[in-house]
């Protein structure tokens, strides 16, 4: 259990969550436009709705949550993000989302830790997103490691 | 089988994106949206540095220099399939990408989603199954992954 500590601390079966929060037209729109998603349905002001990889900053909500020391003495690299969707997030929903850790591994001197997450809609408990994020907790293999 | 959805593509059908250098602007842009989007006070927030915009921070993690998050080709597939299917692809479907390669600043990247299955649902949906990656312009493959998409009936 390393909830309350690190990131890199996480262990297999830690829980994160849930968190509430509502999804908001500034925060859709936004990282719509850091990531050059001009579409009126994401950045327009007629029922916009959140793109699903939003999913994936649920992920550092998560993080900031649990692990309020922070990453660690390393920075973490993404390496595969796996969303499937199941309704549609709009602006103003009230959203809650968890995750736990399933797997946490090492493969040619580096470790990964997988975190699988659901965000649901608060309201109705309605499943929108389940997500499964893999991610490298240091660029540099641990035999590089001074 | 003939089809009568928003959308007609062919098994073997390519999306492709227009080529985008990954400059720094843009992974900065990445970088700035994870406070902003954390705070959610109508302002831009930045953070302390990181591999994705201080060369300096980067090469103490051990990479020659910054390199783009992984979610901003993530988000570029996106777009892509976005232009395609609209909002019909934040309602339900699948998107998995793996990054196989750092993208470095000013790196080409060049989007693909090519059609690998087709089928009709119960509900007149056409659901489509992609293999999608990023690739440079020297094909070489940087994120790969598959998408579902289901583009409603017409």
């Amino acid at each position: 259990m390393a909830i309350g500590g690190y990131v890199c601390d996480l262990e297999v079966g830690d829980r994160i969550g849930p968190v509430e929060y509502t999804m908001s037209a500034f925060v859709v729109r936004e990282y719509s436009h850091a990531n050059e998603l001009h579409h009126d349905f994401l950045q327009g002001i007629d029922d916009p709705l959140a793109p699903p990889t939003l999913i994936h900053l649920d992920k550092l909500r998560l993080y900031r949550h649990g692990c309020p020391k922070g990453t660690g003495p390393s920075a973490r690299i993404h390496y595969e993000y796996d969303a499937t969707v199941h309704g549609e997030v709009r602006v103003g929903d009230k959203l809650s989302v968890s995750g736990v850790v399933s797997e946490r591994y090492e493969r040619r001197g580096r470790e990964y830790v997988v975190m699988e997450m659901e965000l649901r809609r608060a309201t109705d408990n309605a499943l929108l997103i389940v997500y499964r994020d893999t991610s490298i907790l240091a660029y540099a293999q641990k035999s590089e490691k001074k | 089988m003939g089809s009568t959805s928003i959308v007609d593509l062919k098994i073997g059908a390519e999306l492709r994106s227009a080529p985008r250098p990954m400059t720094r602007e843009r992974m900065r842009r990445y970088v700035d949206a994870q406070p902003t989007v954390a705070i959610d006070d109508g302002r831009i927030h930045t953070q302390p540095p990181t591999i994705h915009d201080d060369d300096a921070y980067a090469k103490k993690q051990g990479l020659p220099g910054i390199i783009a998050d992984g979610m901003v080709s993530t988000n570029w597939i996106q777009g892509l399939l976005f232009d395609v299917f609209g909002r019909a692809l934040a309602r339900k479907g699948r998107l998995r990408t793996k990054y196989i390669a750092p993208i470095y600043e000013d790196q080409i990247v060049i989007c693909v989603a090519k059609v690998t299955a087709k089928a009709r649902t119960e509900t007149g949906e056409t659901a489509y199954q992609f293999d999608v990656w990023c690739e440079d312009d020297t094909g070489k493959k940087l994120t790969v992954g598959e998408a579902l998409v289901y583009a409603p009936a017409a």
